[in-house]
């Protein structure tokens, strides 16, 4: 009624009825009160009601899904309030909602302003409404569809004496129980309350006790408050459950193009998806599509679930079928309007689109090398999972940091024996090599080591030639026939081959990181062998007397 | 009949001399829809090795299988497979996808510039398997969003993905050039496959600079096979300023480039 009238839908004026489809024809549910002055009920068929009064009546159907859309509204707004709101549900059969106040009186100066205030802004609105406060949501029902006043206020502890002189259906019964207590001449609270508890949970079951016992305060009544609504989701159901990978695609992409509207107006792009499958047995299957770039067309959202569905093939066991398909948007991100092409396939974002392709399909990140400020050589490159920060568009903002994926570790207590027992500093280091991903700041603060503080592609051009691949750790080179102290390998044994030194350059000295872990420091050689293969070689510190120092091969060079 | 010079009439092709014969001859064999277009190749921009190879290039689409001559020769492979790709990126915008099994070794960043390669133009994925590879390099070339694709297998390539890749690479008609495909396998798997061509690599002796240090790398490539062209064997060099291969001049001293050089 209010609904309506709110909306424009009907005239400030003149008596209102709000009819529905009941028993025998269109029957009156909901009366304004000009309407209800001319002594109509609810309940009323509608026929018999226009025969008997002699006044144009507006009659509007019922709508129970918009009421119940106008009540979530304003139970959103009421969350201003108190974050606990919940509105009322079939067993309260009225339109209304509660707030749990308990804990947030206080910031509107007391439960009695509290009030006032809610009354006032709801008048304001021309919202009539009904408002009582107590200890329960079963005893503040009551007071509210059933008291006296408008505004009820029930201190702590008191509802018991108000309560009982309130009709039997205040106590959210089913119909069927109230006529039956009525029959029986029961039609107080205070009256049900004063019998005996057994015969009466015989009589009308546990509901009628258990209502009871709620109102009063005796046994807790716990409310289901909103939850945070998802903003953009959309869901189909099927009465024929649809089991096929191209029917998946289809629905994918119908749901995206009924929420693609509503993410173009607020100027959004969805960054993440969920595409959730209920099947019919009740078992519900999770997709979750991540985009590198925020987006909403439905077409590449529906090739991704088609790439996602290829890959999962069999997994994802369609069994029946499925009877709903919703989409959700989990993540978004923003996303202008866009100048759109036509004919022309759109430039640059070719690298997002084939990475999120192979993200669905192989669930592998594209990944990108990235260099970082150490010159120890296996940890002066990782790898990055590829945004599109790091391409030519860099104005756009990625949504995360990138994290690396793959580290070198390092390589040192490896065959000398006198490093056998590694230091804790080094043994740290071995397990962990994401320490030095730690937000925490390094000691050597001009050398940062958390890879995002530094562009993605500082590599440095001073550096002496580099192998083209480099094994994670050192190879260890046996037999190796070099000249003590100083000098490079002649020949020596590796990967069960004896490779002989025609050419060797070098040493490139590369000292440990003392502020990490003690080492020692590595001489560097490249050298070439006879069969023309260039290897990149290291002696691990320096020869001690009787003990010569290990050799290890660390790359190969093209 | 139709060859024999006395026997010609108005529209044979036998006359003229022998070039055009061939060349009337080959339109003959092309069937009625006429020679088709000529595909995009990559020339190597050595004239003794272009020729040998058809439309003067590595023809851009179809796959191109390089293997070391011996497991030894494996980075030396993977570098001439980075320096087939820096010469694309030098004469193209995007980057490269570098596909890989598990286990291949990955280019170390720091050791591109070596070839003259910006690690910012390499894109890579670690893939599960062969399969996996496959599949990823197939997304790229329907995408056609990248001008070089690198496969780094662990098995080879059997015919019916590279079948597949074929297909894929001249699926996407759409005016973009198809991408420089190239699979790297590891020696000992060779099968046989639809491969444009196959390259068996080894390592060679590097040049050396004035000063007597190593310099460019360089490397033994011999072209085993390759449909519609000549196979060969050739001692290349990749200077990587110029982003482009060479052959290295025979010097009196430089016995390896005089003596295996044929070109």
């Amino acid at each position: 009624m209010t609904r309506l009238r709110r909306a424009g839908l009907a005239p400030d004026r003149g008596p209102l009825a709000v009819a529905a489809e009941g028993p025998g024809g269109l029957r009156l549910l909901a009366l304004d009160p000009e309407a209800r002055a001319l002594g109509l009920r609810p309940g009323e068929p509608l026929g018999r009601v226009r025969a008997r009064i002699g006044v144009p009546l507006q009659v509007h159907p019922a709508d129970p899904e918009s009421d119940r859309a106008a009540l979530l509204r304003l139970c959103r707004w009421a969350e201003g309030y108190a974050p606990g709101v919940a509105p009322f549900g079939p067993a309260e059969a009225a339109d209304g909602f509660y707030i749990d106040v308990a804990g947030a009186s206080h910031l509107r100066g007391g439960e009695g302003p509290l009030v006032d205030d809610l009354a006032g802004r709801l008048a304001r609105s021309k919202i009539p409404a009904r408002i009582a406060l107590a200890d329960t949501p079963g005893g503040a029902f009551a007071l509210a569809e059933y008291g006296t006043s408008d505004r009820v206020i029930v201190p702590p502890g008191g509802a018991a004496e108000p309560l009982r002189a309130l009709p039997v259906e205040a106590l959210r019964l089913d119909p069927g129980t109230v006529s039956g207590l009525r029959r029986l001449g029961l039609r107080r609270v205070g009256e049900v309350d004063a019998l005996a508890r057994g015969p009466l949970a015989r009589r009308f079951g546990e509901a009628l006790l258990l209502r009871l016992d709620q109102a009063m305060g005796r046994r807790p009544e716990p409310l289901a408050p909103l939850t945070e609504e998802a903003a953009y989701r959309a869901a189909r159901g099927f009465l024929d459950p649809i089991g096929r990978q191209s029917d998946i695609v289809v629905t994918a992409r119908l749901l995206m193009a009924e929420i693609a509207p509503r993410l173009e107006r607020e100027g959004l792009g969805a960054c993440a998806l969920r595409l959730v499958l209920h099947r019919v047995d009740g078992v519900m299957r999770v997709l979750d599509l991540g985009l590198s770039r925020p987006e909403r067309c439905p077409e590449r959202v529906a090739a991704l679930v088609s790439l996602r569905l290829d890959r999962l093939g069999a997994g994802l066991d369609a069994g029946f079928g499925f009877e709903t398909v919703a989409l959700t948007v989990t993540v978004t991100g923003a996303l202008s309007a866009r100048q759109t092409e036509l004919g022309a396939a759109p430039q640059g974002d070719g690298i997002d689109a084939l990475a999120d392709a192979l993200a669905q399909r192989l669930g592998r990140p594209l990944l990108r090398l990235g260099a970082r400020a150490s010159h120890i050589p296996e940890r002066a490159d990782h790898t990055l999972p590829w945004t599109l920060q790091c391409s030519d568009s860099a104005s756009r903002k990625s949504r995360r940091a990138p994290s690396p994926v793959r580290e070198r570790v390092g390589v040192r207590d490896q065959g000398s024996p006198e490093r056998s027992h590694p230091s804790p500093g080094s043994l740290r280091e071995q397990i962990s090599p994401a320490r030095e991903r730690g937000p925490e700041p390094q000691p050597d603060s001009c050398e940062s080591h958390s890879p995002w503080t530094r562009a993605p592609t500082s590599w440095p051009d001073h550096l002496p030639p580099r192998p083209l691949v480099l094994f994670p750790r050192g190879e260890a080179a046996l037999d190796v026939l070099s000249t003590v102290p100083e000098g490079p390998p002649r020949r020596f044994r590796w990967r069960a081959r004896i490779h002989a030194i025609v050419h060797a350059e070098g040493p490139e000295r590369i000292a440990a990181e003392w502020w990490h872990a003690p080492g020692a420091a590595r001489d560097y050689y490249r050298v070439e062998c006879a069969a023309g293969r260039r290897l990149w070689l290291y002696r691990d510190g320096p020869h001690a007397p009787g003990r010569p120092a290990a050799w290890f091969v660390h790359g190969v060079f093209a | 009949m139709g060859l024999d010079p006395t026997n010609q009439t108005g529209r044979d092709p036998a006359s003229g001399s022998p070039r055009e014969r061939l060349a009337a001859l080959r339109a003959h064999l092309a069937g009625p829809g006429g020679p088709a277009a000529p595909r995009p190749v990559l020339p190597l921009g050595l004239a003794g090795i272009d020729a040998h190879l058809p439309g003067g290039g590595l023809a851009l689409g179809p796959p191109h299988e390089i293997a070391p001559m011996e497991p030894a020769d494996a980075v030396a492979a993977l570098g001439f497979v980075l320096a087939l790709c820096a010469g694309r990126l030098a004469r193209t915008r995007g980057a490269a996808l570098i596909a890989a099994a598990p286990s291949q070794p990955l280019p170390h960043g720091h050791g591109l510039a070596g070839l003259g390669l910006d690690p910012a133009r390499l894109l890579l994925l670690e893939g599960g398997s062969d399969a996996e590879v496959f599949r990823a390099l197939e997304a790229a070339l329907h995408a056609r969003a990248l001008p070089v694709l690198v496969g780094l297998l662990a098995d080879g390539l059997p015919l019916k993905p590279g079948r597949r890749l074929q297909l894929a690479a001249e699926g996407g008609a759409d005016g973009a050039a198809p991408p420089l495909l190239l699979i790297l396998r590891p020696a000992e798997a060779g099968l046989p496959n639809g491969a444009a061509t196959r390259w068996s690599i080894a390592s060679a002796p590097a040049a050396r600079d004035r000063f007597g240090t190593l310099d460019n790398p360089r490397w033994r490539a011999r072209l085993e096979r390759c449909r519609n062209g000549r196979g060969g064997d050739w001692l290349l060099e990749w200077d990587h300023a110029a982003h482009r291969l060479r052959l290295p001049e025979p010097l009196a001293c430089d016995a390896a480039a005089a003596g295996r050089s044929r070109a």
